[in-house]
């Protein structure tokens, strides 16, 4: 998209709207537009792929119900964890500083331990711990946990949300037996996004 | 219908139905069309934003986690609305997520920016409907939504419209037509029915025809029954009208046929008139001639028998014995009677014919008066009367110096008459109610009442009783006319015993004009005093000469510039000269000589008078007469007459010029100046005279005016324009009655001017006298 036929246009159309009524003030915010409008398209750092993820983390929150009669753990806060080594470092803090979810502050933990996660709403799994995943996911089985994580085969193995890299972009598969089995309910917004959905069982790819 | 009806009632009223419900029709057309495109623009806007809603909430996972062909998979749903232009998706930061484009190669839509606190704005340009909404998801913004629709179904539904309003309007119309056609048999029809019959009436004046009457609408109904009713009266008194123009008519004709008769008498009278008129023009013309024959055929004649009679009276041609002296008397006392007859009775003729001529002028009351009374004394003296005026001496009166002179003459001439010795006769003039009022008063017998009247008429006389009077019996008529003729009357009081009053009125003059009193009265140029120069160049010398020749009436010229002497002497042509000896700076000898040489003064007489007594000196240089300074007054006075009258002896005899046709009148006159010591030669007619003026200049001309050959009228006129004889004297004679141009022309070219009619002779010789005495005149 070319920046200064944007410019024109937008331009162009605040004349329209605007030369009517003063032109004094239409000439003010037609230089308000094109500062703010320079200021808008300034920022265009690449993100990384953390960066994504941490996102993408946090968005999936707003696609999930829990059930009920999950008990809260501490009650007021929505924990997001993550188990293991941390790959996300402080961008995961700054992404979820001052958000909510589901009506509540969301609390950022880190666990070693799966006990741990007895009240994580979302639980990241670092790839360090795919020796132990299957302990992991039999000690969250039912537990209403939404688990995420990036290692390969995630999804297959009874994870719920995997992420995969299609070249630069980060997607992720759905396995939604596993959260039906949780008794977390997917919204359809979610899944027409995800580049796979595994449905019934373990059946696989 | 006929073709009048383009513009009739009827059609008005179908235009006027049509119109209505045509202008209704498409002004409700109008406003639901117009409703409609908003109302159908708003859903239409209405539609696109539920379609964006959609659309961006549909898009919501697609945008969050970067999956554009979700976000495309969704926007291709808008294949299903045709409507849809082209559509896109985009970022929170502005960048374009996924498109739709309806057809292939469609625009990518730039986003515009929402302002912040609206959820949703659009616009509608070229024809397309644009509308941006941004997408928020849980209270994030998350992306925007830009749709662009067409308006096509709209400008379809619009030809629709028109096409169904099209339909309506034209089925509205033929309703109305068909209404209107309803309406104008009830109402238009009687209104043409009406303007036919009024236009059946204004064409063919038939008032005979009636409109239909009709009941339908009310005013119509009473309109055609008032109509009906006009034309009912109109029919009426056109008839009466036309009995009345026919009765008229016939009268007009009759009258036409009367008048053209009497124009026909007037102008057959008008011409007879005319011929009357025309006979009284020729009479009066030849009357006229008769008149002016006979007053120089009658007087002529008469001329020679009174101017004989009277020098055989004066004994010149022997002594007459007493019976022959008595008989001359007779004969002249008859002749002047004649005289004054034929004047009398031709001056009345004039003044009948209405030819009397009035020269009315400014006159001064005192002198004319004064003329009457020293003519009238002698008479008055006769019968020891006493003839006296009264009058104040700066009364003026306008008229005619003769007749008013001819008046005055008379009425004292008959108060005279009939006054007994030693009577009184008043002459008086006053003013009275602004007109002066001039009277002859006498204390004579007095007229009696019963003659009073007719004491004016012609040929009337007092006491024709016997007593034997004097007179023509005209003089008191012509009076009486003259009177008239200047604008008054001519009165009498009297009382038998008592005496008579005649007065008459005359208006009063503002201011007077010194005519000549009279007109023998010489002119300045008769008047001319012996002239003298007297050359001295000592003033004191210069002036007591002056004063002594002054004194006896001479006119004097000084000349106190000797070398000027000659020159002045030419000029002024003096009677004498009186010159001094010692003078610079040419002496009295020097100036002597010169006058005796040159021509133009040579004849001119010339007396020294000087302190130098050298009398033998003057002599031999030519001076006439020589005095010795100091010199009494009486010389000088003496030397002087002498040689001014030595010098008209010494100076050629010239002759006096009688012309003059009639022979006995021209020998009358000729004997008359020989009588007087004159030298007289004559001429019978202009050719005659002419010639002799030509060869002889003489002193003095006595003219006749009606000549053969040339009038004096003509010789007058050649004479004065010829420097040769434009210092002539002319006296002209004549018995001619002449009208106020020719006494005006005679007076301005001729020295005096006699009448025959009136006593001339002593006049004419008097003046003669005075004229020619510088020079031929006193040798007796």
């Amino acid at each position: 998209m070319n920046t200064s036929s944007l410019q024109a246009g937008i331009r162009r159309a605040l004349q329209r709207y605007l030369l009517g009524c003063w032109p004094p003030v239409a000439v003010v915010l037609l230089a308000l537009a094109f500062f703010g409008s320079t200021g808008i398209l300034a920022q265009q750092p690449k993100p990384s792929e953390y960066q994504v993820k941490a996102t993408y983390l946090y968005n999936f929150g707003r696609f999930v119900k829990w059930p009920g009669t999950v008990p809260t753990g501490k009650g007021d806060s929505f924990s997001v964890c993550v188990l293991g080594q941390d790959p996300f470092g402080p961008i995961l803090d700054s992404t979820l500083a001052g958000e909510a979810l589901d009506g509540k502050p969301v609390v950022l933990r880190r666990i070693s331990k799966p006990q741990d996660a007895g009240d994580c709403r979302i639980l990241f799994i670092s790839s360090a711990e795919e020796k132990h995943l299957k302990e992991i996911l039999a000690a969250l089985d039912e537990s209403g946990v939404l688990t995420v994580s990036d290692m390969p085969g995630f999804a297959r193995r009874g994870g719920m949300i995997q992420f995969v890299l299609e070249g630069d972009r980060v997607r992720f598969e759905i396995n939604l037996a596993s959260a039906e089995n949780a008794r977390l309910v997917l919204s359809s917004e979610l899944l027409k996004v995800a580049s796979s959905v595994k449905r019934s069982g373990r059946s696989g790819d | 219908m006929s073709m009048r009806q383009d513009n009739s009632i009827s059609r008005k009223l179908t235009w006027m139905n049509m119109l209505v419900c045509g202008a209704a029709l498409l002004l409700a057309c109008t406003a639901f069309i117009a409703y409609d495109r908003v109302t159908f623009r708003e859903s239409k806007v209405l539609n696109l934003s539920t379609q964006a809603q959609i659309i961006g909430s549909n898009s919501v996972s697609a945008l969050l986690f970067n999956d554009p062909q979700s976000a495309e998979n969704t926007l291709s749903a808008l294949k299903a609305a045709h409507n849809v232009l082209s559509a896109g998706i985009y970022t929170p930061d502005g960048r374009l997520f996924a498109s739709y484009s309806r057809d292939p190669g469609g625009q990518i839509l730039a986003l515009p920016s929402i302002p912040s606190g609206q959820a949703e704005i659009h616009w509608l340009k070229n024809d397309e409907i644009d509308l941006v909404r941004s997408i928020v998801f849980q209270g994030k913004p998350t992306g925007t939504v830009y749709i662009r629709s067409d308006v096509e179904e709209l400008n379809g539904r619009l030809r629709r419209y028109a096409g169904i309003a099209g339909i309506v309007l034209s089925a509205c119309l033929m309703a109305a037509l068909f209404v209107s056609s309803i309406f104008r048999k009830s109402l238009a029809d009687p209104i043409v029915r009406l303007a036919e019959v009024a236009k059946v009436v204004s064409r063919d004046k038939n008032y005979s025809v009636r409109a239909t009457p009709t009941r339908d609408p009310a005013e119509l109904a009473i309109l055609i029954d008032a109509f009906n009713e006009m034309l009912a009266q109109i029919q009426q008194n056109e008839k009466a009208l036309r009995k009345a123009h026919d009765g008229l008519e016939q009268r007009v004709l009759e009258r036409t046929a009367e008048l053209e008769a009497a124009k026909k008498e007037v102008e057959e009278f008008s011409r007879s008139i005319l011929r009357a008129k025309e006979e009284v023009e020729r009479g009066s013309k030849f009357k006229d001639q008769f008149l002016s024959t006979m007053s120089h055929e009658l007087r002529t004649p008469l001329n020679a028998v009174l101017g004989f009679s009277d020098l055989l009276a004066d004994e010149r041609y022997g002594p007459l014995n007493g019976k022959q002296q008595r008989y001359v008397s007779h004969i002249h006392t008859g002749g002047k009677h004649l005289l004054s007859l034929i004047s009398d009775i031709l001056d009345l003729s004039k003044i009948e014919a209405g030819r009397m001529e009035l020269a009315i002028e400014s006159l001064r009351v005192t002198n004319t008066l004064g003329e009457v009374i020293s003519v009238m004394q002698p008479l008055a003296e006769k019968k020891s009367q006493v003839l006296t005026k009264q009058v104040e001496s700066d009364l003026l009166v306008r008229a005619d110096s003769t007749r008013f002179r001819q008046v005055l003459l008379n009425l004292v001439g008959n108060a005279i008459k009939f006054t007994p010795n030693g009577g009184r006769i008043e002459l008086a003039a006053r003013m009275v109610q602004g007109k002066v009022r001039v009277e002859v008063r006498d204390n004579g017998p007095g007229i009696p009442p019963e003659e009073q009247q007719r004491i004016f008429e012609a040929f009337y006389r007092l006491r024709e009783t016997g007593k034997k009077t004097e007179g023509t019996g005209l003089g008191l008529a012509i009076t009486h006319r003259l009177v008239e003729l200047h604008g008054g009357e001519l009165s009498l009081e009297s009382q038998v015993g008592q005496g008579s009053c005649f007065y008459f009125s005359l208006p009063v003059a503002v201011n007077v004009s010194e005519a000549p009193s009279s007109k023998v009265e010489p002119t300045q140029k008769q008047t001319r005093r012996p002239r003298v120069l007297v050359i001295e160049d000592d003033r004191a010398a210069a002036h007591l000469i002056q004063s002594q020749l002054t004194s006896a009436g001479y006119e004097v010229m000084i000349c106190l510039e000797s070398q000027n002497a000659l020159e002045a002497a030419a000029q002024f042509q003096p009677g004498a000269i009186t010159v001094d000896i010692v003078m610079k700076p040419k002496n009295g000898w020097e100036i002597l000589s010169q006058l005796k040489r040159d021509p133009r003064t040579q004849q001119i007489p010339i007396v020294v008078v000087s302190i130098v007594d050298q009398p033998g000196m003057g002599a031999l240089l030519g001076a006439d007469e020589y005095l010795v300074k100091p010199v009494e007054k009486d010389t000088l006075l003496a030397a002087i007459a002498r040689r001014i009258n030595n010098r008209s002896a010494a100076a050629p005899i010239r002759t006096i010029l009688v012309i003059e046709d009639d022979a006995a009148t021209r020998e009358f006159i000729a004997e008359m100046l020989v009588a007087q010591g004159y030298n007289v030669a004559t001429a019978a007619d202009g050719a005659q005279a002419r010639a002799q003026v030509a060869a002889t200049l003489p002193e003095l001309v006595i003219l006749d005016l009606v000549l053969p050959e040339a009038s004096g009228f003509e010789l007058l006129g050649e004479w004065r324009a010829n420097p040769r004889t434009a210092d002539l004297p002319i006296f002209v004679l004549t018995s001619k009655d002449l009208t106020q141009e020719e006494q005006r022309y005679l007076r301005a070219h001729a020295e005096s001017l006699f009448h025959k009619q009136q006593p001339w002779h002593e006049a004419l010789l008097k003046q003669l006298a005075r004229v020619v005495s510088r020079d031929a005149a006193v040798k007796v």
